[in-house]
């Protein structure tokens, strides 16, 4: 009899041990099957020898056995390779040994739950999950989700906090519960801000870009499609502070949604950033336009004025306005009536905006999973960790969940962003070598970040991990002639004034006659 | 007390006492790296007070190794923002650190892109200390720059 076992109160064989501890596993996992409450089972199953453990683990598996073959939720009536890999004979294909740290004499086989193979079968549930949501099988689904909540914990790391929000975002997109604003929205930006280089790279290189465009400039203006903190500008304002002639004078607008308090928020961010610049002598005005969709805006609420040059900055914003059609081809042609000497864009690098569900949800999975893995490394505090975690958790709910106007994270590609702008009549301009050495530099001081790289694409950079890219740094101007091949504009701007003559001869320059 | 009895007794003597001579003991603080300077400032309460007080000791500190002078503007900036100490403190150090860079080394060049790096991050670590109402202490390192810090092991 096994010693350690007897002193409990069980009696098992040490020959037995390895078959106690297969049967103890199957056990476990058919108990996790099992919709109805266990007290049944307990009920139905009579015992005679409790001590006896081997005895005791059969009669309950056989009891459970014979309840589930007939279950609705057998999930081996779905077809395909999707749950179950082909039978295997073994059905512990790789025991492993752990040999005890006190016992010496005998080599004692212990079984544990192989988390390799948990690993692959999480992956194959939330696949199936979502081939079972796209084909509209919600019994399926349900049942997948609450699968993946089980294997789920049996990971570590990345993949367990990464399969637990899609985890999450499924059964929102089930059970149609879906999430509402989270009221610390701010604050989960602010600690990715400081975990992760994501954001920081962004700014870094949209800065360069603007402060190359700005060069030679006595009065500049920049237009912030998303300033939440404000965090971009400091930086900037230094670089014209130090850049030889003197700092020319700085306009800033800021544009955000409306807070959730109802607090002046952007008066705020632009108090802040106003006693900043007082410190290092800057010339400093600001303008803060609170609006929920970046498309309710004109390019005459902004006063533009004469002399100035201006600079259009837009960090993880555009993509919300995929959700509208036509919204995109509004604010372009916003950005034209502007005029700007540049239009800096960051978006995530990645096609999370395709028509079918399914191909969304694989794009995703594989996207976050990386961001995850980066994540991992990071040998900041817990806390915060854990705060930039929550913030990409609710992207992933949007992107999984929602649908319609309610899912803003409709995360597109450079290509595709470079073809939209391209058409919309814009020519790319390349971000130098300046951007690339300082963002290399950047990351190099990030400790744990091995897995950083960032790449020239064309003019445009790209920050990734290993081998994938996340993020993509891409700045734009007015092409030179701005016609493009018939398509006619209708000013829709300046009709009070204009009269017919003028508003024709604006449509034959267009059409690049 | 004993000390100052002692140079008053060296002066008697006439001999070199340095810190009679405080305009040659910051030349020779100017030149020391960062560690050296920190051991300095234990030495006495003179030593203390001047590497405390007196900011361009910092400064070349931080920017001995540039390949080029960094602008004339740049001190109006670095000074208006908590001045060279804390730059150091807060970024230069640990930029050199991570960049894998020993501070004894004394061959090390800065590239302007680390520079104007340094400075950028200097420039967020204000702008966060002034958003935040100076809470905290003037030497606590504001959150931005919490990833050049090492992490304690509990």
């Amino acid at each position: 009899m096994d010693e350690l076992l007897a002193v409990v109160g069980y009696k098992v064989r040490s020959s037995d041990m390895a078959e106690v501890a297969e049967k103890l596993e199957r056990l476990e996992e058919a108990m996790g099957n099992v919709e109805e409450g266990i007290s049944e089972l307990s009920n139905e199953a009579v015992h005679y020898n409790p001590a006896d453990i081997s005895n005791w683990l059969e009669s309950m598996l056989w009891n459970i056995e014979k309840d589930s073959a007939c279950s609705d939720y057998d999930l081996k009536a779905i077809p395909g390779k999707a749950i179950y890999a082909p039978e295997n004979p073994n059905p512990n294909p790789n025991p492993k040994r752990l040999k005890p740290s006190t016992e010496s004499q005998s080599t004692r086989a212990v079984v544990v739950v192989d988390s390799q193979q948990n690993g692959i079968r999480l992956v194959h549930t939330l696949m199936a999950c979502a081939e079972a949501l796209e084909i509209n099988n919600l019994p399926v689904a349900e049942a997948l989700v609450k699968q993946i909540g089980f294997l789920a914990v049996s990971q570590v790391g990345a993949m367990r906090k990464v399969a637990t929000y899609f985890a999450e975002a499924l059964a929102r997109r089930i059970y149609r519960v879906f999430p509402l604003h989270h009221a610390l929205s701010d604050s989960l930006q602010i600690h990715f801000y400081e975990t992760c280089p994501y954001l920081k790279f962004a700014h870094f290189t949209a800065n360069q870009a603007i402060l190359e465009a700005f060069h030679g400039k006595t009065r500049v203006h920049v237009v912030d499609f998303g300033i939440n903190q404000g965090m971009q500008w400091p930086a900037l304002m230094q670089a014209l502070a130090l850049r030889p002639g003197g700092p020319p004078a700085f306009r800033l607008t800021g544009i955000g949604p409306p807070a959730a308090d109802n607090s002046d928020h952007l008066q705020e961010v632009g108090w802040k950033l106003a006693q900043f610049a007082d410190t290092i002598h800057v010339h400093f005005e600001y303008r803060g336009f609170v609006a929920t969709s970046l498309a309710d805006l004109d390019a005459s609420m902004l006063q533009l004025r004469e002399d100035e040059s201006v600079a259009v900055n837009s960090v993880f914003e555009f993509h919300r306005l995929l959700a509208r059609p036509a919204a995109v081809d509004k604010v372009l042609s916003v950005v034209r009536h502007i005029r700007p000497e540049i239009l800096t864009v960051v978006e995530q690098e990645a096609n999370h905006n395709g028509p079918g569900f399914l191909d969304r949800f694989t794009e995703s999975l594989h996207y976050y999973s990386t961001l995850f893995d980066s994540l991992e490394g990071s040998p900041v505090n817990p806390q915060d960790k854990a705060m930039s975690e929550v913030y990409l958790g609710k992207q992933i709910c949007n992107v999984v969940a929602c649908e319609g106007t309610e899912r803003v994270e409709r995360h597109e590609t450079l290509n595709q962003w470079r073809n939209r702008f391209a058409s919309a009549g814009f020519s790319p301009v390349h971000l130098g070598s300046n951007a690339f050495k300082q963002a290399s530099t950047l990351l190099a001081l990030f400790a744990g970040g091995d897995g950083y790289r960032v790449d020239e694409n064309n003019g445009c950079l790209m920050l990734g991990w290993h081998t994938r890219p996340l993020i993509a740094t891409s700045a734009w101007q007015l092409a030179a002639n701005s016609g493009w091949d018939g398509v006619f504009e209708m000013d829709y701007w300046n009709t009070v004034n204009d009269n017919a003559a003028v508003l024709l001869h604006k449509c034959v320059w267009k059409l690049g006659v | 007390m004993w000390h100052e009895q002692r140079g008053e007794e060296e002066k008697r003597r006439g001999r070199f006492f340095i810190n009679d001579n405080v305009d040659i003991l910051r030349e020779i603080l100017k030149r020391l790296d960062g560690p050296s300077l920190g051991v300095a400032a234990c030495v006495c309460r003179l030593w203390c007070s001047l590497t405390r007080s007196d900011d361009s000791l910092w400064e070349h500190l931080c920017f001995r190794h540039v390949s080029s002078p960094p602008p004339a503007s740049v001190r109006a900036v670095v000074v208006a923002l908590g001045g060279y100490k804390r730059l150091y403190m807060v970024c230069v150090r640990p930029v050199l650190s991570r960049l894998g860079h020993s501070e004894r080394v004394r061959k090390r060049v800065w590239t302007r892109h680390e520079v104007q790096l340094s400075l950028s991050l200097f420039c967020i670590d204000s702008y966060e200390r002034l958003a935040s109402g100076r809470l905290a202490g003037a030497d606590a390192s504001a959150s931005s720059l919490m990833f050049l810090c090492n992490t304690v092991n509990v």
